[in-house]
């Protein structure tokens, strides 16, 4: 299952991806990793994280600007809360943690952010593929 | 984007703050708390001038030299050097002045740096014009209070520049000397315009945080502990003296410089009056329109956040997380099953969307990029066969 997805959701004042990507919004480098920009990664809501991997996709990388500053304030330790719990709405229990990686990234760290990518990318791919059926209890 | 800033200024500040971060940690980074550094040094100065003003003695008696002689500059001599640490308080209370300069001029560059000074923040960003404009006349008066000779040539100076100006001049000139010629009363004066104006500038200061939810007026204890080492160096290092005693009928014409607050006064040695009022005007309404919208040309302008009105269930959670308080929760309308519904104040709204992330409805959307096309994206992303 080398050709899994990863999503990216990236906010647009984090690590300046334009250059590594095709216009398509797939890292040209990393076969089957897309990105996915929105204005402050405070946008994100747990439910699309929960989309993406109902979806089929490997995992899901969030990425917002470094911890402290943020555009608009408090966007980005806004969705760390709600990744990590702290702050409602949170993600469902059923979505696998291991899947999901967030990076807080200035604009000029692109090169820190490729090679995090990289190697998540090949981690999620090598992990066990759940079972579409594996939310569900086998027996009683 | 940071469109009208250069971009190599903005990744040199972000660079900067990414080996503080490494060095001290995010959680401890002064850059993080630029706004927060003069709040801090405004409460030193709260605290230091309320003992300083215990002993502080505002009249300019000097009309015999006795030995019994009582006017603010020997009242200001006592508390240097009789008062046990009076000359570390009074050190503390005019270096944490020159601080709350520094640290203010800091937080305005960076906040011009990373383009955070326009559109919905210009109520931030204009009330800090004025309230730096009322630090710095607060500061001067200061100058004044301790009676030496630079006092006097500080107040004749101010005197002539209020003097120089039509129409209002003659009255600014009484109002500042509280009479037509410096007497015990100006002194008196000048002590009201300097505590008087220091308290308001916390209405200033309401007025500068007042679209902000959780606005940051407190720094980690860590860094104020730093904050304080660093003024308690200065404060050591370079004690303050003061001149000699101010004689009203004498005309002295030189004195040491503060640039962080007298600078207006070098200006003002250095052109004429017109010219003097002509910048210092000119430089504050060109300070106040830099977040005017033709200088800068936005990426996206801003479309304030809707609310789905029949997916609103009133939870308020985008109310909390709002940023700039944009959204207000009014009782819903009758027949709703739900107590409240989420409105947008559209002149407040960034278009973070915060609001959207903060929604486990769907029910509040960025009109120009709904959270329901966002999905689909990420799902026909996710599913797509490689090609």
């Amino acid at each position: 299952m080398s050709e899994q997805k990863v999503i990216t959701l990236i906010c647009e004042r984090a690590c300046d991806l334009d250059s590594v990507c095709n216009d398509k919004g797939e890292v040209k480098e990393v076969d089957g990793l897309h990105v996915v920009k929105l204005p402050c990664s405070g946008m994100i809501q747990p439910l699309m994280i929960e989309a993406a991997m109902k979806a089929g996709a490997a995992g899901v990388i969030v990425t917002g600007c470094q911890i402290g500053d943020c555009y608009y304030r408090e966007g980005n330790r806004m969705i760390r809360e709600r990744l990590l719990g702290q702050r409602p709405p949170g993600l469902k229990k059923t979505v696998d943690r291991q899947r999901v990686l967030a990076l807080w990234l200035s604009r000029p760290q692109k090169d820190r952010f490729l090679s995090e990518a990289k190697e998540f990318v090949a981690f999620v791919r090598q992990l066990p593929t759940p079972p579409p059926a594996a939310a569900k209890p086998a027996a009683k | 984007m940071y469109t009208s800033i250069p971009k190599g200024l903005t990744d040199l500040t972000l660079a900067i703050e990414k080996g503080t971060n490494a060095v001290i940690s995010n959680k401890y980074n002064p850059f993080y708390y630029h706004g927060a550094l003069p709040q801090f040094y405004l409460w030193v100065l709260f605290l230091s001038g309320l003992l300083l003003f215990a002993y502080y003695i505002p009249t300019i008696d000097n009309a015999y030299f006795s030995a019994n002689l009582v006017n603010a500059w020997t009242s200001v001599d006592y508390i240097t050097d009789k008062l046990p640490m009076g000359a570390v308080i009074r050190g503390i209370h005019r270096y944490a002045g020159d601080a709350m300069v520094i640290t203010i001029v800091l937080h305005a560059l960076r906040v011009w740096v990373t383009d955070r000074y326009r559109q919905y923040r210009w109520i931030q960003w204009v009330s800090g014009i004025v309230l730096l404009l009322m630090v710095l006349f607060i500061g001067q008066t200061g100058y004044y209070l301790v009676w030496d000779e630079r006092s006097l040539v500080l107040t004749r100076m101010t005197v002539s520049a209020f003097d120089a100006i039509p129409w209002i001049g003659p009255g600014l000139k009484a109002w500042f000397l509280n009479g037509t010629a410096i007497t015990n009363l100006t002194l008196s004066n000048f002590l009201f315009i300097h505590i008087g104006l220091s308290f308001s500038l916390l209405f200033g200061l309401w007025v500068h945080y007042v679209r902000m939810t959780r606005p940051v007026i407190t720094p980690p204890p860590a860094i104020n502990y730093m904050l304080m080492a660093a003024l308690l160096v200065v404060v050591f290092a370079y004690p303050i003296t003061s001149g000699k005693m101010a004689d009203i009928n004498t005309a002295p014409t030189s004195f040491d410089i503060d640039w962080f607050f007298l600078f207006p006064y070098w200006l003002m040695a250095k052109v004429d009056l017109t010219t003097y009022w002509v910048l210092m005007v000119g430089a504050t309404v060109g300070l106040c329109l830099v977040p005017l919208p033709s200088l800068y040309k936005a990426a996206n302008p801003i479309e304030a956040a809707e609310v789905v009105l029949s997916k609103c269930t009133g939870c308020s959670l985008c109310s909390k997380d709002c940023p700039y308080q944009a959204i207000e929760m009014v009782p819903a309308p009758a027949g709703s099953r739900f107590k409240l519904l989420a409105t947008v104040k559209p002149y407040r709204c960034s278009g973070c969307g915060v609001c959207v992330g903060a929604c486990a409805f769907d029910a509040i959307d960025l009109p120009n990029l709904l959270d329901t096309d966002v999905t689909a994206q990420i799902r026909a992303m996710a599913e797509a066969k490689p090609n």
